[in-house]
């Protein structure tokens, strides 16, 4: 939808080990109340990748990302954005060094995250959500601002949308304003949780396409989700999480199609029973393609 | 059977009473407003003691009859003090705390009822706790509590009658004084009555109004 106008390209050479880590997590521990939903979970995620979490519910997925901008603040471990600690607490609760709150906000904003449920300020504008970090939190100029957030509003195909409230605007066309409005603090990572799992079926499309494109233009990414066949299409590396650690990690093709861990296989197999049934459809469609052409 | 000849011939001291009413219903407002934010905001953090406080404060001047605390604070508490208080200023105090724990229940109510997603995302752009209170909760907090705001603020100016029991001259003081010359206290508290629903209808169709408004974000 957006081939004339890319992001900022950037080229990335296949299993470049290289690349700096743009995200650290090292043992990251989080429990509410009794419960233990993290117990030590190290993940790191190169400059460009974009690695897939999946799980069953309950699995800490969501969990797991909401602690990479410190929504949820884990009990011990460590993060590292982009070379700086935004959090860093050892097992036995001692925090070293001492991170200011201002620190932490200044760091966080070096993420942006897109929510299952939008959370668009429905008091804003689309382009008002999409100016409201650089203007009040970087304090840029409006006109800078603005100039910026019709830029990105436009790639996400939504240029005439920017004067209309979020009621105005539908699901899909909100989770692309919400993208928008992460990408407009020129983010080191992007986080998504569950991007498309509160839209009608026949919006999700256009959500997915719009990762896609943000995916391919070099973005570093971080997704929960359970389309499996989008991180089958778009992941440089899938996490399978299982009661708080991670299980199973791999490039798509070997997670997903030949898995190891006995829950993953039976996590996947609801994947293949679908792919199976929809097979003869597919390739129905490819020979027509083929046909055509 | 009635005569409103004692109305028109004591306008003048009815008129000093309204404008005193008026007065105390504006400034205790303002002041209630001050102490409801401060409470309100309190109530909301995350510190427990703080919490505790706000809630106390709250329950404490929610709960005493207005009238019982305004005698309190006119004639108990400058003998526990040792100070002299004046009427206007026990008049003040009394109903600014009073009315000021309505409001701060009524500012907690509003923005713990905003969607939670709202303070993650405005987190998660990297605004902090003011920039997301100022920018983001309260405006939206505001819309839902101007209906709650507008009945208490209606109810704050009736309830300035009670400061003719501190001898405040305020309009119900004024009224008592006038039949108590004239022996006409019917017409004159019919007076009073009118008066306070010719001020209080237009407030209250008002808010509605607000209410609608409010109503469609």
């Amino acid at each position: 939808m957006t081939a004339e106008t890319p992001l900022a390209k950037v080229p990335v050479e296949a299993a470049n080990d290289s690349r700096a880590n743009v995200l650290e997590l090292d043992r990251i521990c989080l429990a509410f109340g009794d419960k233990q939903v993290l117990k030590g979970v190290d993940l790191d995620v190169k400059e460009g990748e974009v690695v897939v979490l999946i799980g069953a519910s309950g699995s800490g997925k969501t969990s797991l990302l909401r602690c990479i901008n410190l929504l949820n603040t884990p009990n011990s471990g460590s993060i590292n954005i982009d070379g700086e600690f935004i959090f860093n607490v050892d097992a036995e609760g001692s925090r070293r060094p001492a991170i200011s709150q201002s620190e932490v906000n200044r760091i966080r904003s070096k993420t942006g995250m897109v929510f299952q449920q939008f959370n668009l300020f429905p008091h804003k504008t689309a382009i008002q959500n999409v100016m409201e970090g650089p203007v009040i939190v970087r304090g840029e100029s409006k006109a800078e601002a603005r100039k910026e957030a019709l830029r990105l509003l436009e790639l996400m195909g939504l240029g005439e949308h920017g004067e209309k409230y979020p009621r105005q605007l539908s699901g899909g066309q909100q989770q692309r304003v919400a993208i928008a409005r992460a990408m407009a603090m020129h983010p080191k990572v992007m986080l998504f949780d569950e991007p498309t799992s509160a839209l009608d079926p026949e919006l999700v499309g256009e959500v997915m396409n719009a990762m896609v494109d943000l995916a391919k233009s070099g973005m570093t990414m971080v997704i929960v989700t359970h389309e499996l066949g989008f991180a089958f299409e778009v992941a440089d590396r899938v996490v399978f999480l299982d009661q708080g650690t991670v299980a199973e990690q791999g490039a798509p093709e070997e997670v997903l199609l030949h898995p190891k861990h006995p829950r993953l296989k039976s996590f996947v197999g609801r994947f293949h029973e679908s792919a199976d049934l929809l097979r003869p459809f597919l390739e129905a469609r490819i020979q027509e393609e083929a046909t055509e052409a | 059977m009635f005569d409103f000849s004692v109305i028109t011939s004591n306008a003048g001291l009815l008129w000093d009473g309204l404008l005193m009413t008026l007065y105390f219903t504006v400034i205790t407002i303002a002041a209630g407003l001050v102490i409801g934010l401060v409470i309100g905001l309190i109530q909301l953090s995350t510190f427990r003691p703080l919490v505790l406080i706000g809630q106390i404060y709250v329950e404490f001047f929610r709960n005493i009859p207005l009238l019982v605390a305004l005698l309190w604070i006119y004639y108990a508490f400058p003998i526990f003090a040792n100070l002299n208080i004046t009427k206007f200023w026990a008049g003040f105090i009394g109903l600014s705390c009073y009315v000021g724990s309505f409001y701060a229940e009524i500012l907690r109510a509003g923005v713990q009822s905003i969607d939670p997603g709202q303070t993650d995302a405005a987190t998660a752009i990297g605004m902090s706790y003011s920039q997301r209170m100022r920018r983001i909760i309260l405006p939206q907090a505001f819309r839902k509590m101007i209906p709650p705001l507008a009945g208490q603020s209606i109810i704050q100016m009736k309830n300035t009658t009670l400061l003719s029991m501190i001898t405040v001259p305020d309009l119900l003081y004024q009224a008592s004084y006038i039949s108590s010359f004239t022996y006409r206290p019917m017409e004159i508290y019919t007076a009073v009555g009118v008066i306070f629903l010719i001020l209080l209808v237009p407030l209250t169709m008002l808010s509605r109004r607000l209410e609608k408004v409010g109503g469609k974000i």
